[in-house]
């Protein structure tokens, strides 16, 4: 078990989207960090590494799917901190995209409160 | 939009037509230096075409700056149908240029908010929240009275979270109770009603 | 009369979210004293009464609401070695980066755009020479360039008040000043001539593209000001006069995430810097 919270990056242009989950997650016992498109994202993981993160998939500047991909291509931790794509779109060709640049989950918006925080923990490798 | 420093001459007078045709050169390097220097609205139709058929980023980055720089509806409209695509890249660049043009995009707002895509119609509240002006919350009001979808709900929530005042609250109200299962939906709601009681009724100056 | 309590939690979160998409400054909770005592200085001056009140005001950019308190929030004033942990990145990596990417020989040219009253470039001269053991082995090319020529004027003349010096000790000022006039100093004359300045705005490419290809470029503390497609363009043109590989630095509460998605993130143990793909094609 650890000995410190596990942090989830949140990455999501919409402000109320991050507050709910952060409200969820850190209800949950998680520590959670923002950041609003991808460019943000990689600069505050390269600060501080995330334990699992959290990416919508449509943001201004950079959106989720390039992020995913630059993401992979940088080294160690980083390249393998395990992601859960949320995103409005549906089709099996945005979700197979979405795995093909990086995303080890995929989930249609809106999330249940029990699916994010119980995604969360399997990917952390704690309890929910 | 918030214009703080404005460009010293906002557009070359006319484009070459050697600048026109290098925009569909063979060469990137040709394709981008033609594309900075494409600013006035003759060039529109060769951007669009040109637009069409960009695969290096780079270049098509340039492109969208350059409509966004042109600033007409009609610069606006060539981009429009890239919000539709299935590349996230390119949707980004469509809403990252519409954003930047501020008024040029508000004559498509309301066709936007009425599309029958609805990942377009939760794009256009992004955009009615940056570009929308004064109507813009009226506009996303009237939006959540008949909304079918929830996350297109939630979309124009968040951005009237931002742009609307307490005459927004019985349209939010009554788009809580047509969801009454969306916990999220209704988070966001309170959280935007809340904020919005602070607010004067009366319009801005 | 303004509340005590100005701003709750989640006005300055929203605030702060506001500031960045539209300007790209970032704001963090252990600045909310600082940027509170703004808006405050800021509802005063427009005779707000409630902060929901002056956000909307600030949302409609009501005479130029957005600018003035960006104004308030940004240290205006420069002097020497500000923000100088990006120095300390140029000469621990980036400039060992570039050299290990660049043609032997060749020139190390730097670039501090906007320039201002010279601060800035004059400080890079001087932290080469103070800190950077190999500055002899090269040829460094340092340029200066601002919009506004007044500046660049001062800026040639060299000569500072005490202010401007105050991050620098008494021996730095001692080797490399002179004094010029009661509570003034002039930079000495080697530094001066080692030092190029040039007129030039941001936004125009024509007045970009004649400076060149820069190793390193410093644009600290301007895009914040610029509308999106402005700063878009100014994005492009900065694209362009890097030479592929060579990097770029932002003030240090800027980000490109509100700029533009053509440099890659790059972190160094003293600053996040961006920087264009070696990969990348001349121009």
């Amino acid at each position: 078990m650890a000995d410190r919270k596990m942090r989830i990056l949140v990455v999501d242009d919409a402000n109320l989207i991050r507050l709910y989950y952060r409200r969820i997650l850190e209800e949950a016992g998680f520590e959670v960090e923002e950041a609003l498109n991808g460019i943000e994202g990689l600069e505050r993981l390269l600060v501080s590494p995330a334990d699992a993160l959290i990416v919508d998939i449509n943001m201004p500047q950079m959106d989720g799917v390039t992020f995913l991909s630059a993401l992979r291509r940088q080294a160690l931790p980083l390249s393998s901190i395990p992601a859960l794509v949320t995103s409005t779109e549906s089709s099996a060709g945005d979700i197979a995209t979405a795995r093909a640049a990086g995303a080890n989950f995929y989930c249609v918006k809106p999330i249940g409160r029990e699916d994010l925080a119980g995604a969360m923990a399997m990917f952390c490798g704690v309890r929910a | 939009m918030p214009l703080i420093r404005k460009e010293s001459d906002k557009a070359a007078a006319g484009v070459s037509r050697q600048a026109l045709a290098s925009l569909a050169s063979a060469s990137p390097d040709e394709r981008w230096a033609a594309a900075r220097v494409a600013r006035d609205p003759a060039a529109i139709p060769n951007l669009g075409k040109a637009l069409a058929h960009e695969r290096e980023a780079r270049v098509r980055e340039a492109i969208f700056t350059a409509l966004a720089q042109i600033a007409t509806p009609e610069s606006a409209l060539v981009i429009l149908p890239y919000l539709r695509v299935d590349d996230a890249n390119m949707r980004t660049g469509a809403m990252d240029a519409l954003r930047a043009m501020g008024d040029a995009c508000r004559p498509h707002l309301s066709r936007l908010l009425a599309d029958r895509d609805a990942d377009v119609r939760l794009l256009a509240c992004d955009l009615v929240r940056e570009v929308g002006g004064a109507d813009g919350a009226r506009l996303l009001c009237a939006l959540i009275e008949i909304e079918p979808e929830v996350n297109v709900c939630a979309a124009a929530v968040e951005a009237l979270g931002e742009i609307a005042d307490a005459a927004a609250q019985p349209s939010l109200s009554r788009c809580a109770e047509r969801f009454p299962d969306d916990p999220f939906l209704h988070f966001a709601i309170k959280v935007v009603v809340d904020r919005l009681r602070g607010l004067p009724l009366a319009p801005r100056g | 009369m303004v509340e005590p309590k100005l701003l709750d939690a989640e006005d300055y979160r929203r605030l702060c979210e506001y500031l960045y998409r539209h300007t790209g400054m970032a704001f963090t909770e252990s600045r909310r004293y600082f940027v509170e005592r703004r808006v405050e200085e800021r509802m005063i001056a427009t005779g707000s009464s409630s902060f929901a009140s002056y956000f909307a005001r600030l949302r409609a950019n009501m005479q130029g609401e957005l600018e003035k308190l960006i104004n308030a929030s940004t240290v205006n004033e420069t002097y020497f070695y500000r923000e100088d942990h990006q120095f300390a990145c140029l000469t621990s990596n980036l400039l060992q980066e570039r050299l290990r990417m660049k043609p032997p020989r060749e020139t190390m040219r730097i670039w501090s755009v906007p320039c201002s009253t010279g601060e800035e470039p004059y400080s890079i001269a001087i932290w080469l020479l103070e800190n950077w053991a190999e500055v002899d082995a090269h040829d460094v090319e340092i340029v200066g360039s601002d919009i506004d020529t007044h500046v660049l004027e001062a800026a040639r003349a060299g000569i500072f008040g005490k202010r401007a010096l105050m991050r620098l000790s008494p021996a730095l000022t001692d080797k490399y000043f002179t004094p010029a006039a009661p509570e003034h100093w002039q930079i000495i004359d080697e530094l001066r001539q080692s030092v190029r300045f040039t007129a030039a705005n941001i936004v125009e490419r024509a007045e970009m593209r004649p400076h060149g290809l820069f190793d390193v470029i410093f644009c600290r503390n301007l895009l914040i000001y610029f509308d999106d497609t402005s700063r878009r363009m100014a994005a492009e043109n900065l694209y362009e006069s890097l030479a592929p590989g060579g990097y770029i630095c932002l003030g240090h509460a800027e980000s490109m995430s509100r700029i533009s998605s053509l440099f890659e993130v790059c972190r160094f143990a003293d600053a996040i810097v961006y920087r264009k793909s070696p990969e990348a094609p001349h121009g």
